[in-house]
């Protein structure tokens, strides 16, 4: 049978396997997850011919699925991060209820990644992304918190985003005549002006909503924080990529290649914004979860920046950024999780302390953070410098400078996360803080290992990136191992830097370790320098609530505008006039009497207009 | 062979050459700044005592890993950075690995010691380090404004990232971009106070209020080793400038001149300054600095 008919299947197959088992007892099912979880990855690496394509006709309508580079790229970070999740979920939802209906929403959710990464023609794009949208939703509310609020917030953007796609979808095939993606874009030149901005923006306004762009990114904190963690990792890692994938065709392949690279001018404005305000909003949460969840919706502003201006580095940077993203993003939402497993709590003015009971935690959201930072030597440094470079060489300074700000402000929340969480005090509440299973915390550091890995040798992963951005219209992109190079001619070799680092840091670590090492006793955090007081143990010492609070006064002006308010106004602006509409509804059958009445006689005394006669 | 030889050998100089001056320039600044408040001060050499002392002494208590690796971050930090920026514009030991890095690479690499050795304090728990750190990270968004806004004004200007493109750029046409970009160099310079960490945005290590801040758990080889990442920092931190605004120079008598010259400027004014709490630095920055920087990007795109 066709490799990607069988691997689709494959897919669905595993969630009702997985929903079965689980229905049964749940060691079954969580083996069962396991197996698929394995099996998953290892068809798609060996036995999936990226070659075939399924041609199908049902009723009228002809579906084509195949892989090009693009798709085949985005499905890798689909293919990588959701097995180490689905691992990771069978340790992190041990205790928990309904697990039948997770695993399938979960594996469902991944069906639909898959559908949309290698559909060829929009009525199976739309059918898989709105598969991936419900099995999503149904997981957005499993826990059961906050459904009005984030719950149906993300189900309505949703489906307004995927609304405009549909538009988009008629009016192409209504100009076009056909539902490929390929004929829309050779026929593209030669639209009419208002049909290329139609069908174009409102094909971003749904991939854009997917990937959180403000002024659309609203859903998204109360999201992120809802779910469960060990879903989370792939939301925020691969599901928002999917809106980056829809980005990147509409925005390169058509509107730059058809000279109205202003379309991509604005969305990199927006990108920027975004990066800015999000890193500024993320600072100031308590809550680990939400601050992620801000930190997410930045580096995706990051991302579509990168995809916004168009040039080969430029693409070539907001494609790695994506994957690393989907990487420490990942790991992250994972070490979130097994802290609020085994903590009870994410709330970074609770916790703290945790990193002598939860060491390799701790070391995999390091690597994690300092990617996030993009601090050389690791691979995060490697994206944020093709950005940075590709935007000086493209002359948008602005942009280079609110980029800037939102890197250096990242590292405030970067920090807040460690020290919150794991560093500061530790107060005998968490104590009992063992460390979380291995099934959570293996999939944490193999993720963290491939961070490193590419911090050195970023040519492993820009193979696949070249290969795909020829689907974007970009040939012969250039790449090596450890060197990048810019327009200007300078570059940066990674190998070296890697090298140079950690040639110093073991000669000074051998410095400082060789004597007095063993001289000296490991103390407890109460153990402090305060100048001649005596800290009892129950003393609360932990620094934790108004961390940034010199920050947020110099931010004041900035904060007050939240972009929540105006839709809040916009809804309650709805509702007056619904509310003024319900009055039609009288429930007095003489009032509908009336109704009818009246119609009959405006139909009687406008009949000539109406009706022509 | 003979080229890792070499470059081995001048890492090692350059090293040992950037401690020297740096622990120099250090008691040179508590010289002056005694001399301003009426004191006789400690003598120039005050600084290599301190860190001999140090060294000496025992550790009696660790924290735990982080802890003990924080000196280590910083002091990787200093060398590494240390080893990309061309000390001299040309000759056998002091141009070390230039090539292989930029000023966007340097830019980032010198967060990571100020990152390690944060979440090293962050370690032991102390909260006066906690509030030290987040005062530093928030100054830092402070001052990176205006010095970003000004590198980036010379990379547009100039066309390149490298700075040895820039120093080459500066001896082809002759003129220091001191006096080409004079707008970059305001910014830049106006930001050089919240870099060192000098008065009057010194409330990071607010010795009377915070025990000194983020150093204050750390004794013995540790705070030796941070006294020697702080002052080969700071040589670094003046060879950049240098490099970039003031034409590099060709051998390391100028080089001294050049920046003990600009190291001045923070002493001097430092000296004579009252500490600015952390949003009053932070908005001092966006202000005057960033307009500075605004009208060297405008100045350096047109």
């Amino acid at each position: 049978m066709n490799s990607l008919v069988l691997l689709l299947l494959i897919i669905a197959g595993g969630a009702l396997l997985s929903y079965f088992g689980h229905r049964i007892n749940q060691l079954l099912g969580n083996i069962t997850v396991f197996i698929v979880a394995l099996i998953i990855p290892i068809y798609w690496f060996t036995q999936v011919d990226f070659t075939e394509t399924v041609s199908l006709t049902i009723s009228g309508f002809h579906l084509e699925w195949g892989y090009n580079m693009y798709g085949k790229l985005f499905s890798m970070i689909v293919m990588i991060l959701s097995p180490l999740a689905l691992i990771y979920a069978i340790g992190y939802m041990k205790d928990q209820k309904k697990l039948a209906t997770f695993y399938f929403s979960f594996l469902f959710s991944i069906l639909g990644m898959t559908g949309i990464l290698m559909s060829r023609d929009f009525v199976s794009l739309f059918i898989f992304w709105e598969i991936m949208t419900w099995s999503s939703y149904l997981l957005v509310i499993f826990l059961g918190k906050d459904v009005e609020k984030t719950g149906i917030k993300y189900m309505v953007f949703s489906a307004l985003g995927a609304y405009a796609m549909l538009m988009a979808i008629v009016i192409i095939n209504n100009n076009t005549g056909s539902m490929m993606l390929a004929d829309y874009f050779t026929a593209f030149g030669g639209f009419s002006l208002q049909t290329k901005l139609l069908t174009g923006i409102l094909l971003m306004f749904g991939f854009a909503l997917k990937s959180a762009v403000m002024p659309l990114h609203v859903w998204a904190p109360g999201a992120y924080s809802n779910t469960p963690m060990a879903y989370t990792s792939v939301f925020s890692g691969a599901l928002s990529k999917m809106g980056i994938y829809g980005l990147g065709f509409v925005v390169v392949n058509l509107f730059a290649h058809a000279n109205m690279s202003i379309v991509g001018d604005v969305l990199a404005w927006l990108g920027a914004i975004t990066a800015v305000l999000a890193t500024f909003s993320a600072i100031f949460q308590d809550d680990a979860k939400k601050l992620l969840a801000y930190s997410s919706i930045a580096q995706l502003g990051y991302i579509v920046t990168g995809i916004g201006i168009g040039t080969e580095l430029s693409v070539m940077a907001g494609l790695y950024l994506a994957i690393l993203h989907a990487a420490f993003k990942g790991v992250l939402f994972m070490a979130v999780g097994a802290v609020e497993r085994q903590a009870g709590s994410t709330d970074m003015t609770v916790v703290s302390g945790l990193v002598r009971k939860m060491p390799f935690t701790f070391f995999a959201s390091l690597i994690a953070i300092i990617a996030l930072a993009g601090i050389p030597p690791l691979g995060g440094f490697v994206a944020k410098w093709m950005l940075y470079e590709s935007l000086i060489t493209n002359g948008n300074f602005l942009m280079v400078i609110m980029i800037f700000l939102s890197s250096t402000a990242a590292f405030l929340y970067c920090y807040k996360f460690l020290f919150g969480l794991f560093l500061g005090q530790q107060e005998p509440e968490f104590d009992h803080v063992k460390e979380a299973s291995p099934l959570m915390v293996v999939p944490m550091i193999l993720l963290s290992l491939f961070l490193m890995v590419t911090g050195a040798y970023p040519g492993i992963v820009l193979k696949y990136i070249a290969a795909g951005m020829t689907n974007l219209g970009f040939h012969d992109v250039s790449w090596q191992m450890s060197v990048l190079t810019n327009t200007w001619g300078d570059s940066v070799n990674f190998q070296h830097i890697f090298l140079a680092v950690v040639v110093v840091f073991v000669a000074f670590l051998i410095f400082l370790t060789w004597r007095g090492y063993k001289h000296s006793t490991k103390v407890s955090t109460k153990d402090i320098s305060v100048s001649g007081e005596m800290i009892k143990p129950e003393d609360n010492m932990t620094y934790s609530k108004d961390f940034y609070k010199p920050f947020e006064r110099v931010l004041q002006p900035i904060l007050k505008w939240k972009i929540n308010k105006y839709y809040d106004e916009f809804g309650k602006g709805l509702e007056a006039l619904f509310d003024f509409m319900r009055r039609i509804y009288t429930g007095n059958g003489q009032t509908y009497a009336v109704y009818v009445i009246t119609f009959l006689v405006i139909l009687l005394v406008f009949s000539k207009s109406i009706f022509g006669y | 062979m003979e080229g890792i030889g070499y470059k081995i050998l001048g890492a090692v100089l350059t090293t040992i050459l950037a401690f020297v001056v740096g622990m120099f320039y250090g008691g040179f600044s508590r010289k002056i700044i005694a001399r301003i408040q009426n004191r006789v001060g400690p003598p120039v050499w005050q600084n290599f005592l301190d860190v001999l002392k140090l060294l000496f002494k025992k550790t009696s208590v660790r924290y735990g890993v982080m802890h003990h690796l924080a000196p280590l971050w910083m002091i990787t930090m200093s060398v590494t950075t240390l080893m990309f920026i061309p000390i001299l514009k040309d000759g056998l030991f002091f141009t070390n690995l230039n090539f292989s890095g930029d000023l966007i690479f340097l830019l980032y690499i010198m967060v990571f010691g100020s990152l390690g050795m944060a979440l090293g304090a962050g370690a032991t728990g102390n909260p006066n380090t906690a509030i030290g750190v987040s005062r530093g990270l928030t100054q830092m968004v402070g001052f990176e404004i205006p010095w970003v806004m000004a590198l980036v004004a010379l990379m547009i200007q100039y066309k390149t990232t490298s700075v040895t493109g820039l120093m080459d750029i500066q001896s082809q046409s002759g003129t220091w971009m001191m006096f080409s970009s004079p707008f970059a160099f305001i910014a830049a310079l106006l930001a050089m106070p919240g870099m060192f960490r000098y008065s009057p945005f010194d409330i990071v290590g607010a010795p009377q209020e915070l025990a000194s801040g983020p150093v204050s758990e750390f004794g013995g080889k540790y705070l030796s080793t941070m006294m020697t990442s702080g002052s080969i920092f700071a040589f670094v931190k003046l060879t950049l400038y240098v490099d970039l605004f003031m034409g590099g120079a060709s051998n390391l008598i100028v080089l001294v001149l050049k920046t003990f010259a600009l190291y001045l400027y923070p002493v001097l004014w430092g000296a004579v300054s009252a500490r600015f709490r952390t949003e009053q630095s932070v908005r001092y920055f966006w202000g005057w600095p960033a307009f500075f920087g605004f009208i060297a990007l405008l100045y350096a795109a047109f």
